[in-house]
């Protein structure tokens, strides 16, 4: 049956239409309109005069900022990569498993993805607080026999975040991973294993190079989240000194939200989101690349 | 809610059309950002109001989250033609909502129209609802911060006057060996929750007469001497600190259970717990406690204090209504008059018929400590100043870690003039 090209496009058009429609006027014009405010030096509400790139020259010069960006990026290197570790460990484990207890064991794992951030922060601020925390009984012996405020001490602010993180959102990596796995072939185990290769060489061999694809995906999905982190970061400090763990996000919700410079705002925010857009891209660049090799 | 809400006044108004009769029913949209203690008592106060007004005003409340997202919900919408009718707002926090163009003037008019006028309040809380000349906000109360003592440990050591407040607490001396005699056996002499110990050097500040913030004279403080004043102060509660007289790092439950439960003889807070304490006397689960003013360590009276005023958002592109207006007015004069009630949160009535009254005076222990709102040091007058705005978090960048030894007080005292400075 030949088909007419023009049907197939207005098919075609219909199908994507209300999909494109909606996304450029919820994503794609509020960005631009973003871009262009952030050349202004206009309030939270309503315009401003046109400044061309001072925003852009204050922000990047601003102590803050600095602070802002490299905290973002020493939480990006303690979540990331850990992150990805854990759940393909996890996941391995739990493929083991067979039939129900497959089944619970991963909802189990499963279970704090679903949480909202509010619960697994005040779950956790119960678990670390300084007065009645269960992390205290590990802390004492550690700190003189005293108990320490693990989010109020600065070197342990952001370490403590990354683990609260990691346990929050593992579940869906494993999910993941576990789908990756299944789909590897029995027989090339069962191949090896007649070749008399161990465990480590089969996850060396075989495991490792066949999940790869799936773990560059993980790798990246991790790094674009973990470079918006906000809500636990914002959670966790509040009462407490925010300027030496601020995030880049933090930094824009500060100078939009409190200091009322939309304009400095955005310009933050552009610049934001040119870093992750280029270091998502260059990052998956090179997992594939490695992937292909 | 709100999809009932319309349709019960629709239903309502074609009730009314078919009875016949007619009259202007005006609902005031109303949020607040008052939540424990404080969110009873003005839900309470709005009942009253409705229940006094049936068929003439409505107050449709709504309670959001104190602090960013309560001033941020409230210029947004604003700015849009969506906000209330009627909100409340830090006075602390005025200069900022003018610069952002927020809120509509209240004008001496409208004030006489429901018989006020700016002698009705304290003159600090007066004061404080304008910006350059203009009022944008009618006061409703003072709060402040006060000391909390525990009658019978002070009792113990001797410290209880005849009339059951504390004696000899003034002075620098006399105070801190006061906290260093009851610091013994695992109890403190002092409890406060870390985070709010800014309030406290504050008030130190303002007791050696140290000026925050002069525009002319160069911004945050403008000489070296007040720089000196403010590091004396962020001493002031390191060596307190450093002396074991209070813990050094404690959050606000744990700061709170720690007095409740007579591990310390002094509390020093906002008059906000008030309600906390009174509830827990009222079950029987309280030793006998009260509060006063701050004591006087330096050269003067002084305490952090703030102001809950009602504010009219400047609604944009939405017409005046001089009926909705008078509504407004009503429910604000309404308000103040019956300030009494919400002085049972602690606060202290900023309309001086109330705090002037009889009835007043006999609330214990607020008569105790209502003298603060003479002596108040607010916020200066800066769009940095407010609740979840630059100055409470310069506060905590720099203050608070001085007091438990992460900064040396003189160099945070600096830091914290020269961050507040790079942002005006």
């Amino acid at each position: 049956m030949i088909r007419d090209k023009r049907s197939e496009y207005l098919a075609a058009l219909i199908l994507v239409g209300p999909f494109i429609a909606i996304y450029g006027l919820l994503f794609v014009w509020p960005t631009i309109q973003m871009v262009m405010l952030s050349f202004t030096k206009a309030p939270l509400i309503g315009p401003g005069q046109w400044v061309g790139i001072d925003n852009y020259v204050k922000i990047l010069s601003h102590r803050l900022f600095q602070n802002a960006t490299w905290n973002t990026v020493y939480f990006v290197l303690l979540t990331v990569i850990p992150n990805t570790l854990v759940s393909l460990a996890i996941a391995m484990a739990v493929n083991r498993l067979r039939g129900w207890k497959q089944g619970f064991v991963m909802a189990c794992f499963f279970l704090p993805y679903i949480l909202p951030v509010s619960v697994v922060y005040l779950t956790w601020n119960w678990i670390i607080d300084v007065q009645y925390g269960l992390i205290q009984y590990i802390v004492r012996p550690f700190n003189g026999g005293e108990p320490m405020s693990l989010t109020r001490t600065i070197p342990f602010f952001m370490p403590t975040v990354a683990v609260v993180t990691i346990w929050w959102t593992l579940g869906f990596n494993v999910l993941l991973f576990i789908a990756g796995l299944r789909n590897i072939s029995p027989e090339i185990y069962e191949a090896a294993s007649l070749d008399s290769a161990g465990r480590w060489r089969q996850f060396r061999k075989i495991t490792w190079p066949l999940i790869w694809p799936v773990t560059a995906l993980v790798l990246t999905i991790q790094l674009i989240a973990q470079l918006k982190i906000f809500d636990q970061v914002y959670l966790f400090s509040i009462g407490g000194r925010q300027d030496p763990t601020i995030v880049m996000v933090q930094y824009v919700y500060k100078l939009a939200f409190q200091q009322n410079k939309g304009g400095e705002g955005a310009a933050a925010a552009t610049i934001l989101f040119a870093i992750i857009i280029i270091l998502s891209v260059v990052q998956y660049q090179a997992l594939r690349a490695r992937g292909e090799k | 809610m709100n999809k009932t809400m319309k349709r019960l006044a629709l239903v309502s108004t074609v009730l009314m059309g078919l009875t016949g009769t007619a009259f202007a029913q005006q609902t005031v949209v109303w949020w607040d950002f008052l939540a424990g203690g404080d969110g009873v008592r003005m839900k309470a106060l709005i009942d009253a109001f409705n229940e006094e007004h049936a068929g003439e005003i409505t107050i449709e409340g709504t309670t959001l989250e104190w602090g960013t997202p309560f001033y941020t919900k409230l210029q947004t919408s604003a700015a849009i033609g969506e906000g209330p009718d009627i909100a409340t707002y830090h006075l602390s926090r005025m200069p900022l909502a003018v610069d952002s163009g927020t809120l509509s003037e209240i004008s001496d008019e409208d004030l006489a129209s429901v018989g006020l006028s700016d002698d009705s309040f304290t003159s600090a809380a007066a004061q404080a609802a304008k910006v350059d000349g203009v009022r944008y906000g009618v006061p409703f109360d003072q709060h402040g911060l006060i000391l909390y003592y525990n009658k019978d440990m002070l009792e113990a050591a001797g410290m209880l006057g005849e009339n059951g407040l504390p004696t000899g607490l003034d002075g620098m001396e006399n105070f801190e060996s006061a906290l260093a005699q009851f610091t013994k056996d695992g109890a403190y002499g002092l409890s406060m929750p870390t985070g709010d110990r800014y309030r406290a050097v504050y008030s130190f500040f303002g007791q050696q007469g140290g000026t925050m913030f002069d525009a002319d004279a160069g911004g945050f403080f403008p000489s070296d001497e007040d720089v000196a004043k403010l590091t004396t102060a962020t001493e002031t509660m390191k060596r307190w600190v450093d002396n074991g007289w209070t813990p050094a790092q404690i959050e606000s439950p744990a700061a709170l259970a720690l007095f409740t439960s007579g591990q310390a003889a002094f509390f020093i807070n906002g008059n906000w717990e008030v309600p906390t304490f009174t509830d827990l006397a009222a079950k029987g689960e309280l030793f006998e406690w009260g509060a006063v003013e701050l004591p006087v360590l330096f050269d003067q009276p002084a305490a952090w204090s703030d102001s809950h005023a009602f504010v009219i958002p400047a609604n944009a592109g939405k017409d005046a209504d001089p009926d909705k207006r008078a509504a407004v007015m009503e429910v604000i004069a309404w308000m103040d008059e019956h300030s009494l009630d919400w002085a049972g949160a602690g606060h202290i009535p900023a309309f001086n018929a109330v705090r002037e009254s009889a009835d007043f005076q006999a609330l214990k222990p607020q008569s105790d400590y209502a003298g603060f709102a003479a002596t108040a040091v607010f916020d200066p007058r800066t769009i940095l100043a407010g609740p979840a705005a630059p100055l409470g978090d310069a506060w905590t960048n720099y203050i608070v870690p001085a007091t438990t030894g992460e900064l040396d007080p003189a160099d945070a005292a600096m830091q914290m003039r020269d961050d507040l400075n790079s942002q005006l």
